[in-house]
């Protein structure tokens, strides 16, 4: 004992230990979604981390390749179940694209704005599970009642909180019920406190800002190399945004900036959710100012379901009607690849139809699964502590990535 | 623009691209399946600079020209028997699409390879793109293609027991799958203790929680 005292050095000689595996999930409060992680630990230092996924899937490719067309618009619901529209825009830009149609220009701003108020939903509940997961339990609880004032308006919009389904080919199902906008109005201040709220919580917490800084670092070459889209690809400081590199709808009429990180860790992604949020909300007031009024939907009955009207008043209506539910539309055969910015990266839609009603596949390109996927090269070296803030801050959401 | 890329492939693979074409805006070069992996490398790290691997995609083409629409068609996607009988089914019948893309240069191209059904292998591009190595257990898992050269080529969404691969189009989409025995007790990962953890060999690295591990045989 005595000569261990006397020798400095003793004190620091590496201890002698084995490794260990610990089980992460896949039912664990913390991996949001189920999904397991098999991490190898060295005392508190993880060596090796295999994710395994596969127990949310449900068989998104094989369900839409005995629906039609839009019978397909539901099952893209519950892909990224946290901001459905953005799903639900990408899936009926890939059809649109197939046919070689666009959607009315009041419908253009219209998913627009659907699609910027899910962001904002999916941001705050990224940025709120970090909160909750590091012990910030105030900051979740803002969060979710910023996201319940957005999802009101959604639900009162679309009839359905989450499962919206609001698309259609050529258009989108319901326009702005009355009253609408003067409510969005009145609720989005609110949202922007909220946001500002949690700002001023976290991002100069000593202890979230210690939890975060320099924890999951990756620069920008090897995000890319891994696959990174969206928030934390951007984080990284590479400049790709869906929207401003290839804009679709009426991004290329926003006036919105792309906000950029520089050192590519867990604070960079959170903070950048929150940029993007400020972004999201400049677009809505744009929207709100420049939509202009018109049709909500195509008047193409080969597409487009004809109004009700004309249903029960015409026999063309009849038939139109008729054809549309019992085989689909026909979409000319063709292979598209179709990619718009979805809350977490690029959500793409490789779409193939042989010239009938139902899609010969469709299969996604969920952001979360490539990103997913290099987890285990983030939380490498750190401690197991660490796994927490960076596996919230990839946002990896079950249902786009396990399909 | 993205037609000067096309361009640039022919010039410098003559044999190894076949054809191109577009569509709707999409480019697309069919390219031999030999010299996928040297077309790849050539895009990532010459002048396209497609530093982005979005998406591989796999197409069954076996219904491609019987799969009806309207009808009966709808309650199921089963292909009916008779349909197989009267029509050889199409070869080659699986396509693949390297869907890659150019942060930089803001362009991309889609590789096709074409494989035949009785010869379902291609290279691997995991050593071009580190993103490669989840979509191909994907495609392995989904179509049973066969990547040679990938470091895990292990089913990925599905468990291992798991019999067939559920996007080819001959899977039928009712299908039931065998039960799987439980497992025994000592095959359990259960953290800290005796077993494979603890020798040395990370557990993770073995294949977890599936092997019959006769449990006396621990160190």
């Amino acid at each position: 004992m005595t000569e261990h005292h006397d020798d400095p050095l003793a004190l620091e000689a590496d201890l002698p230990s084995s490794l260990m595996t610990v089980n992460l999930g896949p039912s664990h409060p913390a991996m949001h979604g189920t999904v397991r992680l098999v991490v190898t630990l060295d005392g508190e230092t993880i060596v090796d981390a295999v994710p395994e996924i596969g127990f949310l899937h449900r068989g998104f490719t094989k369900s839409s390749e005995a629906s039609t067309w839009h019978q397909v618009l539901p099952y893209t619901d519950r892909l990224n179940y946290v901001s459905p529209i953005l799903n639900n825009v990408g899936y009926i830009m890939g059809v649109e694209k197939l046919i070689g149609i666009e959607c009315t220009e009041r419908a253009k701003y219209l998913r627009v704005l659907g699609g910027e108020i899910s962001r904002i939903c999916d941001h705050l509940t990224c940025i709120s599970a970090i909160g909750l997961e590091l012990g910030a339990f105030t900051v979740f609880l803002y969060g979710v009642e910023a996201r319940e004032l957005l999802w009101d308006r959604i639900a009162e919009w679309t009839g359905a909180r989450v499962t919206t389904s609001w698309t259609r080919v050529g258009g989108v199902a319901t326009d702005l019920p009355p009253g609408f906008v003067e409510r969005l109005r009145e609720c989005l201040p609110r949202v922007m406190e909220l946001t500002h709220e949690i700002d001023v919580l976290l991002s100069r917490n000593r202890i979230f800002y210690d939890r975060t800084r320099g924890i999951g670092v990756i620069d920008g070459d090897e995000a890319l190399d891994w696959g990174f889209t969206g928030p934390c690809l951007r984080a990284c400081g590479v400049n790709y945004d869906v929207r401003k590199a290839h804009p679709y709808l009426v991004y290329d009429r926003m006036d919105f900036e792309v906000p950029l990180g520089e050192r590519g860790d867990t604070y960079d992604r959170y903070i950048l959710r929150l940029r993007e949020i400020e972004q999201s909300h400049r677009m809505i007031l744009q929207v709100l100012d420049q939509i202009p009024p018109g049709p909500i939907i195509i008047d193409d009955w080969r597409y487009a379901l004809p109004p009700k009207k004309d249903v029960f008043g015409s026999i063309e209506g009849v038939m139109a009607h008729f054809k549309l539910i019992m085989e689909g539309m026909m979409v000319p055969a063709g292979e598209v690849y179709v990619y718009t910015e979805g809350a977490n990266g690029e959500l793409g839609f490789h779409i193939v139809s042989n010239g009938t009603g139902k899609p010969y596949t469709v299969q996604v390109r969920g952001p979360g699964f490539p990103i997913l996927s290099a987890l285990p090269r983030l939380i490498k070296g750190h401690a197991v502590a660490d796994i927490i803030p960076i596996f919230d801050s990839i946002n990896m959401i079950g249902g786009e990535v396990e399909q | 623009m993205a037609q000067a890329l096309v361009d640039l492939l022919r010039d410098n693979f003559k044999e190894a691209v076949l054809s191109s074409h577009s569509h709707r805006g999409d480019e697309v070069a069919v390219v031999r399946r030999e010299s996928v992996q040297e077309i790849c490398r050539f895009l990532k790290d010459g002048e396209a600079r497609m530093q982005l691997l979005r998406y591989i995609a796999c197409v069954d083409l076996l219904t491609y020209d019987t799969e009806m629409t309207g009808g009966g068609a709808l309650a199921s996607n089963e292909v009916p028997a008779y349909d197989l009988a009267k029509k050889a089914p199409r070869e080659p019948r699986f396509q693949l699409g390297y869907n890659v893309y150019s942060v930089v240069r803001k362009q991309s191209v889609r590789l096709r390879v074409e494989l035949r059904s009785d010869d379902v292998k291609v290279p691997t591009v995991t050593s071009v793109w580190r993103t490669a190595d989840w979509w191909e257990r994907y495609l392995f898992d989904m179509f049973g293609i066969d990547f040679i050269g990938h470091p895990n080529l292990k089913r990925i969404l599905m468990y291992p027991e798991f019999q067939g691969h559920p996007l080819r189009k001959d899977y039928p989409t009712r299908k039931r799958q065998p039960l799987v025995a439980e497992l025994e007790f000592p095959d359990l990962i259960r953290g800290p203790g005796p077993g494979p953890g603890g020798a040395g060999v990370p557990m993770s690295q073995t294949h977890v929680g599936r092997k019959n591990v006769d449990p006396t045989t621990y160190d």
